[in-house]
């Protein structure tokens, strides 16, 4: 069984066209978008779109969504589960060849790398400033090598879905993923995934407030 | 002889201490909590009373002067508890967002097409 998760905020323009274009090219047992409290009618259009919509009630963040639509994914005994982002940044084509090479990479958890695919237009200051900020700091203080700093597209299987427990609530926690997957064991590989940029993503007060995020992760038990 | 602003925070000792008492007393403040607090004011009376000791302590520290180490001091109580805070408050979040979780698969809202 694969599964879908989708993250959702405030995205009722985008997220019925990335519903149906996840299901149309990537065939999945369940798509799920966690609706974390928008605003607009996301979870409606979504819902139309032939999703399955869990609502938080409360704003919790991207990781928290996330970890919610894994909790629905375990529930249903997924074997592969996809987490998407609901903005059409990703490419629903990148889905099923990412799942092959999961199962035959003999390792537990994926995660996409912008780098190593042609036509992905990287902003210059995220590639040659924010980005190798992250990855050096994911290397010295997580111990975590990656092409990829921050890549929301990631296959689990069904071992790592049961082991892996985002706690960051925000965005640190495409940090933590690896770190989680490292600290239980897991074998991690990378796929080289297109990204189509709308917006410019992280910035670096964002980056600042990840780093904060995991400093202060570090105290709570 | 007492200057006022001795008088003054004399007064502000007695309003702290009663304050701490009271949150002891209805169970807002834990035991060691409010030990820390009652102990905290008694030296800050303590300071306010006898300035000059601050001078001597400052001397042992490496500290030029009195009103510099309390300051020294000061701010890194400040950012203890700040961080303190930023801690508790982090938690605070975790468990909002469990309730939230919780509260999204208990009400069995899971929204879908009908078949």
């Amino acid at each position: 069984m694969v599964g879908i998760v989708i993250p959702a905020y405030n995205e009722e323009k985008k997220v019925a066209q990335v519903v149906r274009s996840v299901i149309a090219i990537a065939r999945p047992d369940f798509v799920v978008v966690v609706n974390d409290a928008s605003d607009d009618n996301t979870a409606e259009v979504a819902v139309a779109a032939g999703a399955q919509v869990i609502t938080h009630e409360i704003n919790r963040g991207q990781g928290a969504a996330l970890e919610t639509g894994h909790e629905y994914a375990r529930r249903l005994g997924a074997d592969f589960v996809v987490d998407f982002d609901a903005d059409g940044q990703f490419e629903p084509a990148d889905i099923r060849p990412a799942i092959d090479f999961l199962q035959k990479s003999t390792t537990d958890i994926l995660i996409g790398t912008r780098f190593g695919v042609g036509g992905n237009k990287i902003p210059f200051f995220k590639k040659y400033f924010l980005l190798p900020l992250a990855r050096l700091f994911n290397r010295i203080f997580l111990g975590v090598k990656m092409s990829d700093a921050h890549n929301g597209f990631r296959v689990y299987t069904k071992r790592a879905l049961n082991e892996i427990f985002i706690r960051q609530d925000r965005m640190a926690h495409a940090s933590e993923i690896p770190v989680l997957a490292h600290k239980a064991g897991l074998k991690l590989c990378e796929y080289p995934v297109r990204v189509y940029y709308h917006e410019y993503g992280q910035r670096l007060s964002g980056a600042v407030k990840i780093v904060g995020d995991l400093l202060m992760g570090k105290f709570i038990k | 002889m007492l200057l006022i602003f001795q008088i003054l925070f004399f007064g502000f000792f007695l309003t702290a201490e009663w304050s701490v008492y009271r949150r002891m007393r209805e169970g807002r403040l834990r035991r060691s909590d409010g030990l820390f607090w009652a102990i905290f004011w008694l030296f800050a009376l303590f300071v306010v009373l006898y300035p000059s000791v601050t001078s001597i302590w400052a001397g042992y520290l490496g500290i030029g002067r009195g009103a510099d180490m309390i300051v020294y001091v000061a701010l890194s109580m400040v950012f203890f508890l700040l961080f303190r805070q930023g801690i508790a408050i982090e938690s605070l979040r975790r468990s909002l967002t469990k309730k939230v979780r919780d509260e999204a698969f208990g009400r069995g809202k899971i929204e879908r097409l009908k078949d």
